[in-house]
């Protein structure tokens, strides 16, 4: 292999499949980074079994080959060097990879390409477009509330149902279900629901910061694999085998109270709670009541600390039903009310031991339960 | 559950024996039996594979097991040692699959299911693990794999010491059918004479048994049997993180008197327990304070309050209280500890939950414990 490349683009290249590659893992060559010659560009790849990535990069190629080298080393390195030309060659039989950028030159001691862990071709199973910042807001609406404790597998990943025209969007850690629906440019030719580690759709957030065109997303025949590709990356993703929990039935059909509020004051609002909760058990407690003749109603979030202090702050809120009174980890609301985009919101509740839904208004793609913590009032 | 699983079986060979035999280089070749003392009535714990050639086996007395084998050399067990190995090959485990469920110090089922593919086969996975315990550790393990707990289980058995036995899928019955009803799980001393009685003594015998005579005489139980010794088994991997009880300690290079520094030390371990108990979404009603004197006499004085608590403030209180308590001028203390006990997950601080208790519907499939 003979290959030359300018520095800030392996840089790059190195950054982004850097993510994948693994820390400790019972696979030594899992925490290096594959490069290789692929169809006149420079392909690199990295694995930590549970996600692979890989990104392609321009540059000059003298002669065709592949190697695996550590990655922290090789980024370390890459990372230091001048804005130059950087040209990476191996020679023939040897395991040696040799750099030289401007005035420097490193040699660095590789593995096989061929021990590599093959990363699996996904294209078989039925291909979606979706637009990226769309995928982005929808990712990030819903991942928050995916268990990060691996004792129940199938609440780490996040539930992906295709119907019609409609990609949903769920995930739910045991105290809180978030479920976002995207509208699809195509009709999708039948039902599919597969289940992508939580982790994997943080990464591809990630990766999808600057991305203008439509991303596309396979299956493999036999749902076990996921593939994202983006504009000159891929990131390919084990998908978690197991069965979702049926959460239709966990969003409330009615509701006794109704609160509409600015997210942005109810966010403030509850931030400022949840530092003297912060002591506590988190607990921010909430009341509303509708105001008399006409006047608008309020809304207080209060929290203390035993010994410490509290705190209250009120806000006008547009209330509907019974006065109500609900107390949440104050965590939990703000995790929601962060990701939603400003404008108003509405809390609906049955009771003080019953799900908060939380509703941005005028908009129906998304929808958040949370469960109350239980309080003595 | 979807598709085809792949567990695997991994049981140390001899696992507190090689542990000694490890540790003293004068032990290996040689028959060790680790125990109690036969004065004492000790039982043998665990036997080396030179000692068991000698019909040595767990469990025996050991003044038994020393006129089987008089060249034997008798150790006492260490198990803060073993405990300390075993984290490490747990360790190493836990680096292939966060699915692990530990049976005992020394054994423990994996599903790799989703690790399978890129390891190249079940095999090589298995392969890979005993390669990476030994390197860790210096011991061997064998390891015994399938679609499931079952077959996984006897496969390890199968192949020790040093075993390597990989059941291919559609191959269980046929795997299971010739050996002897003892070796499934479940199957103890009673249920293998009852069986035996009924003239059935394999496990492919057991496969064939009739429905309704396996259920007088095991109940509900007699069809699972049988659905085991049939090579299917549904149970899932079940990684256990409960834990009992988060612990800080601290021993000092030179004995400490009571006063500002050990009052210190005291608060900064509160502290720590408090974030580790936060880590975990924990909180604890008992809060123990342990001492060791500068004449290894160790103390333990607890306390145990109305509401769980993850809050330093609150346990580096009651830790003090305790302190204060027992404290004598002139106490000097080479070791100080806190213990945060009587745990509690995050739901008994008032958060509900999402799906009511014991609600099967809504838990995910395999999983009964949401």
């Amino acid at each position: 292999m003979n290959v030359t490349c300018l520095q800030e683009n392996l840089a790059r290249g190195l950054g982004i499949v850097g993510r994948a590659v693994a820390v400790r893992s019972t696979l030594p060559i899992t925490s290096n980074v594959l490069i290789a010659t692929d169809h006149g560009r420079i392909k690199l790849a990295a694995t930590n079994l549970d996600i692979a990535l890989s990104c392609w990069i321009g540059g000059q190629i003298e002669e065709e080959g592949a190697i695996t080298v550590p990655a922290r080393l090789l980024a370390d390195f890459v990372n230091s060097l001048p804005t130059e030309k950087i040209q990476l060659s191996l020679s023939p039989r040897s395991r040696q990879v040799k750099l030289v950028c401007a005035r420097n030159e490193a040699t660095i001691g590789g593995l096989d390409a061929d021990d590599f862990p093959p990363i699996p071709a996904v294209d078989d199973g039925g291909t979606l477009e979706i637009d990226p910042k769309m995928l982005r807001e929808a990712i990030s609406q819903v991942v928050f509330s995916a268990a990060t404790d691996d004792s129940r597998p199938v609440l780490t990943g996040i539930d992906l149902v295709v119907e019609g025209d409609q990609l949903t969007f769920a995930a739910a850690d045991g105290f809180r279900l978030a479920v976002r629906h995207l509208q699809l440019q195509k009709k999708a030719a039948e039902r599919q629901e597969v289940i992508v580690p939580a982790k994997a759709l943080a990464e591809l957030s990630r990766l999808l910061q600057d991305q203008e065109d439509p991303v596309r997303m396979t299956f493999n025949a036999n749902k076990t694999q996921v593939l994202f590709a983006l504009k000159d990356v891929e990131l390919v993703a084990q998908l978690i085998q197991g069965t979702f929990p049926d959460y239709s039935r966990l969003i409330p059909k009615e509701w006794g109270s109704r609160a509409v509020v600015e997210v942005r004051d109810f966010l403030q609002e509850t931030k400022i709670a949840s530092i003297f909760a912060r002591d506590g058990s988190g607990i921010v407690r909430i009341t509303f009541q509708g105001g008399d003749d006409g006047t608008p109603g309020r809304m207080t979030i209060a929290a203390r600390a035993e010994e410490i202090g509290d705190n209250s702050g009120e806000l006008d809120a547009q209330v509907e039903g019974e006065p109500a009174k609900i107390a949440f980890n104050g965590r939990y609301l703000q995790d929601v009310l962060a990701v939603l985009d400003g404008g108003r919101v509405a809390l609906e509740t049955t009771g003080p031991s019953q799900p908060g839904v939380i509703r941005p208004l005028d908009n129906d793609t998304y929808v958040h339960v949370v469960m109350p913590m239980f309080v003595q009032w | 559950m979807a598709g085809q699983r792949t567990i695997l079986h991994a049981d140390m060979d001899a696992f507190y024996a090689s542990v000694e035999q490890r540790d003293r280089p004068e032990l290996r070749g040689r028959p060790v039996v680790v125990g109690g003392a036969p004065e004492a009535r000790g039982v043998v714990a665990a036997a080396s594979y030179e000692a068991r050639a000698f019909g040595v086996r767990s469990a025996l007395p050991m003044s038994r097991a020393l006129r089987l084998c008089p060249e034997a050399v008798r150790v006492s067990p260490r198990f803060d040692r073993y405990g300390e190995v075993s984290r490490q090959v747990m360790a190493v485990f836990r680096s292939m699959t966060p699915l692990i469920e530990p049976l005992s110090l020394d054994e423990a089922f994996l599903d790799i299911t989703m690790q399978t593919t890129a390891h190249g086969g079940a095999e090589a996975a298995a392969r890979r693990l005993k390669a990476e315990v030994r390197r860790v550790t210096a011991l061997n393990v064998s390891i015994g794999g399938g679609a499931n707990k079952t077959v996984a289980k006897i496969a390890s058995d199968a192949g020790k010491p040093d075993g390597l036995l990989i059941v291919a899928a559609g191959a269980e019955r046929a795997f299971l059918a010739p050996l002897p009803i003892r070796a499934l799980s479940g199957i103890g001393p009673k249920a293998e004479a009852l069986l035996t009685a009924a003239g059935i003594r394999t496990i492919g015998e057991l496969a064939e048994a009739d429905a309704g005579q396996l259920e007088r005489m095991f109940g509900s139980r007699g069809v699972q049997l049988r659905e085991m010794a049939r090579g299917i088994d549904q149970r899932p991997v079940e990684p256990v993180q409960e834990r009992k009880s988060i612990s800080a300690e601290t021993t000092f290079a030179h004995d400490v008197v009571d006063g500002s520094d050990l009052r210190q030390e005291l608060r900064r371990l509160a502290d720590e327990a408090a974030r580790r108990l936060r880590e975990r979404r924990m909180r604890a009603r008992t809060i123990v304070l342990k001492l060791r004197y500068s004449n290894f006499r160790t103390i333990t004085r607890r306390a145990t309050r109305a509401q769980p608590t993850d809050e330093r403030d609150v346990i580096a209180g009651e830790a003090e209280r305790l302190l204060d308590v027992v404290v004598e001028p002139g106490d000097r203390f080479r070791l100080i500890g806190v213990t945060c006990g009587h745990l509690s997950g995050l739901e008994a601080s008032g958060q509900l939950s999402l799906w009511a208790p014991g609600d099967a519907r809504a838990t995910p499939a395999g999983d009964a414990k949401l």
